[in-house]
């Protein structure tokens, strides 16, 4: 009884002394979101300084943060946040994420460059998947779309069409995956896949980028407040706005849900969750999101008006495309990696120069293992199909060997046998090779089934000079992206930076897992 | 002054007889020994639609203050707590699912149970929104029932989606391709179960038993092939409802006591949304309808005292008042909200009773199957 009556007497005195200092430090809170969330971050950091917490954000694609939640996996993470519930669903069977909720309602769509949309009669009339369908097979219509295995955005656009390739868009069912004409209509659609990437914050960077660099693309589907956002800067930097398609016959919403992964740090840090979801969700949260062109919750705030020139109008009613069952999700996802998305044309430039002996080049095989093993790249879906071509070349001061390869299992094998008798050696110029990989590409790159990319990975500093790539690439005009994937210490990001920035491509950080950065560029391919 | 040594041996025996009087006093009324004792922790796992109730501070601080009791409560499919090893690996003290047919499928799961008592009752209503409504009622499939509350039949609404009519066939303009109603999975969560049962009890015209379970099968398979996807929880479905709007959830399923507690956790939402929101949400009530019993399962006997609690006049009263929870006799509370009044029919009359474990088993294998 005593110490309960201390409990009691010990009130006040607490109440006394909380008030005569300042608050606590609140917890170091992490955060595992999707990127179409960054521009919502500045809101969540406002919350976290109030609470003198620690907030860091670490932004991943909805198939990742999913992987993350599968039983055993540790997410690293006290929340997460992807685009759309499904992924948690699908993926979190243990329910280690609770108190879930919709922070804003995101429909995937079609943005398509103004002055197209209006060459296609689309400005004013009212556009089905068919109509869409019809452009692309025409040859009047390409369109930039994020990769369905490996992102949201692509997976919602991807069904969408799946959905209207079907012709009852209410729902896709398992048997309507094994139908031929489905699958002939979907292959056709994703044959307007003029780039791709893992992730809606990017390829929206890539358009923009284009914009500006003279490099026009037609489309992009994305989030409905992602094309709101980069209309925003098309219109600052005085470029043609993207006017929004919304299909007739169905959208996908992503639901943008923020749950909690308890991880058994206690109720301080749950707390911390539930008063940082209750902020977001307030009126005044709420407002200051919907004016990021999200749609939120039914009276939480009123919804941007509707804007004549680019047709973005978040209070529109949408007919949504009812997501199929998990088991349908899955089977849709492996068709389209396997068999219905626009082939990929892959050159992997890797570096066996001397400076990756020992531990360098036993990681470089590592990932090329993983690279070429269909069990391993189905897990993620990352997998290759019969379709696509793959060329590796490795190089040192001088590209080694070119081999050419299909994309079935056993050729897989035979390539990676012959990778896996690699030896590092002699210096280091990945302008030749990135050249060469340009003219091994020709005969496919002519005619245009595929999607091309150009990988080089290296952990040093390039001799010779980028014209030598620039005039290959330049030569060839068919804008085949550069993706640099750096390794060790004294890799000189700078030089692939450049590649990058001249060909669209990207740089991604091979330094913690060689692996993972093999499997992220597979995402834009 | 000394205590002789027979006064010290009565004093022992006495304060000793206190002591024992009081444990045992303590213990037969937890609301008292919350007060004094340290509060008791306790892990277990809930059906969605109650997790508003045990987040509400007032409802923490009475189970904390008089009962002594915290709660780690996760929100799980009422169907799975009850089943999924995952989750009871995890070693629950307490559960507490939405149906009373639950009780028995966690005692085929294995589960010890040391007490089960309903808590709460709340029917099982269609949510949709006001233009739909309209028009189904103008197609005959709903009549409205004075204010924007209306009751639907749902026998026929079942069989114009098993024969696959289009929305605007059954009086709905805007929305485009075939009729559904969404529930959660019926293998993960209750509202999903009980409204399989419904359906299945509807089709064959009475309450389901094993032997007409294959005639009526294959239509309800196709009521819930139809919905795609089915969220894992009720909570998350009125989410979804609330959050995606006419178009993205126009008829789903869920509990009487999800939008009164939507109404009242922010009234002045629900204002705006009455003064100025193009659909506004409405329940229809299913005739006839299923009541969902909220039965609490303590696994753990130091679980039993929360049955006391969440059955004290002071909480029963706050889950009406604040959630929308009808008593466990399926009466309402003494609360009246002129936000809902027009919205709620007091007394529900035409109710079917679930079918048994063994069937709704049988029916639950059927839909994973088909």
């Amino acid at each position: 009884m005593i110490p309960a009556l201390l409990r009691w007497l010990a009130v006040p005195g607490f109440a006394l002394a909380l008030g005569a200092c300042s608050a606590p430090p609140g917890p170091q809170f992490t955060i595992l979101s999707g990127s179409e969330n960054d521009v919502l971050e500045p809101m969540v950091q406002d919350f976290c300084k109030s609470r003198r917490a620690t907030c860091t954000v670490r932004y991943q694609g909805s198939l990742d943060i999913a992987l993350s939640l599968k039983p055993g996996n540790d997410p690293e993470a006290d929340a997460v946040w992807p685009a759309a519930s499904i992924w948690i669903d699908m993926f979190d069977t243990a329910r280690r994420v609770k108190s879930v909720k919709s922070i804003a309602q995101m429909p995937v769509i079609l943005g398509v460059r103004r002055s197209k949309a209006q060459a296609l009669g689309w400005v004013g009339a009212k556009v089905k998947t068919k109509d869409i369908l019809a452009a692309v097979e025409g040859g009047r219509l390409r369109f930039l779309m994020t990769s369905a295995t490996q992102s949201n955005s692509g997976a919602a656009a991807y069904l969408a069409m799946l959905a209207a390739g079907i012709g009852k868009p209410d729902l896709i069912e398992s048997g309507d995956l094994d139908r031929d004409e489905v699958l002939a209509t979907v292959r056709g659609l994703l044959r307007g896949v003029e780039r791709s990437s893992g992730s809606s914050g990017w390829l929206a960077d890539l358009y923009r980028d284009g914009a500006r660099g003279g490099t026009q693309y037609d489309a992009m589907w994305n989030y409905e407040a992602v094309i709101k956002e980069t209309n925003d800067k098309l219109i600052a930097d005085r470029k043609e706005p993207l006017f929004a398609i919304y299909p007739e016959d169905g959208v996908s919403v992503g639901d943008s849900p923020l749950g909690f992964v308890d991880r058994g740090r206690g109720k301080p840090v749950e707390e911390f969750f539930n008063d940082l979801q209750a902020f977001l969700l307030k009126s005044e949260t709420q407002a200051k999101i919907a004016a990021t062109g999200r749609r939120v919750e039914l009276g939480r705030a009123t919804p941007l008006p509707a804007d004549k020139a680019t047709n973005l109008d978040p209070g529109r009613p949408l007919t949504v495309v009812r997501p199929p069952e998990p088991a349908v999700i899955q089977k849709a996802l492996g068709l389209y990696q396997e068999a219905l998305r626009r082939p990929s044309l892959t050159a992997l430039c890797i570096d066996v120069s001397g400076s990756m002996q020992g531990n360098g080049e036993r990681q470089l095989l590592d990932a090329m293992q993983f690279l070429l093993t269909p069990a391993r790249t189905r897990e993620m879906l990352v997998q290759w199909s019969k379709d696509d071509r793959i060329i590796v070349l490795p190089f040192s001061e001088r590209v080694q060997w070119i081999e050419s390869s299909a994309g079935d299992d056993a050729a897989q094998a035979a390539l990676l046998a012959k990778t896996m008798q690699l030896r590092a050696n002699g210096g280091t110029d990945f302008y030749t090779c990135g050249a060469r990989a340009i003219s091994a590409m020709k005969q496919w790159l002519d005619d245009e089934r595929h999607l091309p990319a150009i990988v080089i990975m290296t952990d040093g500093k390039s001799q010779g000079m980028m014209s030598t790539f620039e005039q290959a690439w330049q030569s060839d005009g068919r804008r085949v992206p550069v993706f640099g994937v750096t390794f060790g210490d004294s890799a000189d990001r700078s030089q692939l930076d450049n590649l990058a920035k001249l060909t669209g491509g990207r740089v991604f950080d091979g330094t913690k897992s060689l692996t993972q950065a093999f499997r992220a560029v597979r995402g834009y391919n | 002054m000394a205590i002789s040594r027979r006064a010290f041996g009565i004093g022992l025996l006495a304060a000793s007889a206190m002591g024992t009087g009081g444990y045992v006093y303590l213990r037969q009324h937890p609301e008292i020994a919350g007060r004094f004792g340290e509060p008791k922790k306790l892990f277990g796992f809930i059906g969605g639609e109650k997790e508003g109730f045990l987040s509400n501070a007032r409802v923490r601080s009475v189970l904390d203050r008089r009962f002594g009791l915290i709660l780690d409560a996760r929100r799980a499919g009422s169907v799975e707590l009850v089943r999924e090893r995952t989750l009871l690996d995890q070693k629950p003290q307490f559960l507490w699912p939405s149906s009373s047919v639950l009780v028995e499928l966690a005692r085929s799961s294995g589960v010890k149970i040391s007490r089960d008592q309903v808590i709460f009752n709340s029917p099982i209503v269609l949510y949709s929104w006001d233009r739909i409504a309209d028009g189904l009622v103008k197609a005959g499939f709903a009549e409205p029932a004075g204010g924007p509350r209306y009751t639907v039949d749902l026998l026929k609404v079942l069989k114009a989606i098993i024969a696959g009519e289009t929305w605007e066939a059954m009086g709905v303009a805007g929305l485009f391709g075939r009729a559904r109603i969404v529930s959660t999975d019926p293998n993960k969560s209750n509202s999903g179960f009980m409204f399989a049962g419904l359906v299945a009890s509807l089709l064959s015209g009475d309450v389901i038993a094993l032997d007409s379970l294959g005639k009526i099968d294959g239509d309800v398979a196709t009521v819930f092939r139809r919905m795609g996807y089915k969220p894992p929880s009720s909570g998350k479905l009125f989410d979804d409802y609330v959050a995606g709007g006419a178009g993205a959830q126009p008829l789903i399923v869920g509990y009487e006591n999800q939008l009164i507690e939507w109404v009242l956790q922010d009234a002045e939402r629900w204002k705006r949304v009455e003064a100025s929101a193009p659909s506004k949400p409405v329940i229809l009530y299913p005739r006839p309808t299923a009541f969902s019993a909220h039965p609490l399962i303590s696994v753990d006997r130091a679980a039993d005292d929360l049955i006391e609690a969440l059955l004290s006049e002071s909480l029963l009263e706050l889950a009406w008042e604040e959630h929308g929870f009808r008593g466990p006799l399926g009466t309402i509370g003494k609360a009246r909200n002129a936000l809902l009044q027009t919205r709620l029919i007091e007394r529900i009359d035409a109710v079917l009773p679930m079918p048994d474990a063994p069937v709704m088993l049988s029916l639950l294998d059927r839909l994973t199957t088909a």
